[in-house]
């Protein structure tokens, strides 16, 4: 995976996912707020690619998820966004028969 | 569950989340759909988000391409999304030529805004308070402690980025560079000088 080829992709999910769906960041950073809301951008993002889903269903997938779980009391903009993307990620995997 | 991926060392016991995120791992790698190593890999890349390497690139094809310079000067936002760049919302673009009179440089006097899609994560002297009200009152001043000493007939203008709009310097080309390729100039062109404290580097003269 290049350097340039990852920026690109980057660019792409920016792109797919303004708005509504934005990726949580702070000034212009992405944040991570602990390891687990990385690997749950990865999973989305290798699971895409493997799968030939395209962003904008991922992003329908996502957009519900954020609107059916607003964040809980004092959790972060960031651990609600990933577990809305987790949800996300769930719900995507099950419709295409890919989780029981 | 699946832990051994080296992630387990944040002394906090794992959220509910933290453990379901990790859930969904073992699954996917247990259906063969995902291995973990393919997930480090864009992980390692999305942490590092991007670099000014790209804003060298934009700058590199400027400096090759006049049609390319001239859809930057008049829409930056549009010219950088033609080499893949940028993509957030709300971010505006606008690219300001350095000539042998003008030298513009960037600051954001309210915080620090900055074009992080080209240029990639702000330096630290960036978002200080004394070059954020420095660079207004005396540019030149400023300028010389970066040690750009600029000729008094060149007009030098101070561009203050904001939320809405984030300002990229495109210096000049300098001059022996005529015969080098787009990658090997955008190796000459560095953060700063797209920030407008430096210029580009001279190439390095072959043995």
């Amino acid at each position: 995976v290049s350097d340039a080829g990852g920026a690109a992709r980057l660019a792409e999910v920016d792109a797919a996912l303004a708005g509504r769906a934005a990726l949580p960041r702070d000034n212009g950073e992405l944040v991570f707020e602990e390891p687990w809301q990385g690997r749950a951008l990865g999973m989305g993002v290798v699971v895409l690619e493997r799968t030939g889903v395209t962003w904008a269903e991922f992003r329908r997938h996502l957009v519900a998820a954020i609107r059916r779980r607003p964040p809980a009391p004092g959790e972060s903009a960031a651990t609600a966004y990933y577990a809305a993307w987790l949800e996300a990620l769930e719900a995507l995997l099950a419709e295409r028969g890919l989780l029981p | 569950v699946s832990t051994e991926h080296g992630h387990d060392h944040h002394p906090r016991p794992d959220s509910q989340v933290a453990l379901r995120a990790r859930a969904l791992e073992a699954v996917l790698a247990e259906k063969g759909l995902v291995a973990a190593d393919a997930i480090d890999a864009v992980v390692e890349l999305y942490e590092r988000d991007v670099g000014p390497q790209n804003g060298a690139r934009v700058v590199a094809h400027a400096w090759t391409d006049s049609a390319f310079r001239e859809r930057l000067l008049t829409d930056g936002t549009k010219a950088i999304a033609e080499l893949g760049f940028g993509g957030a919302e709300g971010d505006n673009l606008v690219a300001v030529a350095n000539t042998p009179t003008v030298h513009n440089v960037v600051v954001c006097t309210l915080c620090s805004c900055y074009p992080w899609p080209v240029l990639g994560l702000p330096p630290t002297w960036y978002k200080s308070p004394p070059y954020r009200a420095r660079m207004v009152a005396e540019p030149r001043a400023v300028l010389r402690e970066f040690g750009l000493e600029l000729p008094d007939e060149v007009e030098i203008r101070v561009w203050d980025s904001s939320a809405e709009v984030r300002y990229l310097v495109v210096p000049m080309r300098p001059a022996g560079t005529d015969g080098l390729t787009e990658e090997a100039l955008s190796t000459l062109v560095t953060r700063d000088c797209m920030i407008g404290t430096a210029v580009p580097l001279a190439p390095e003269r072959s043995p």
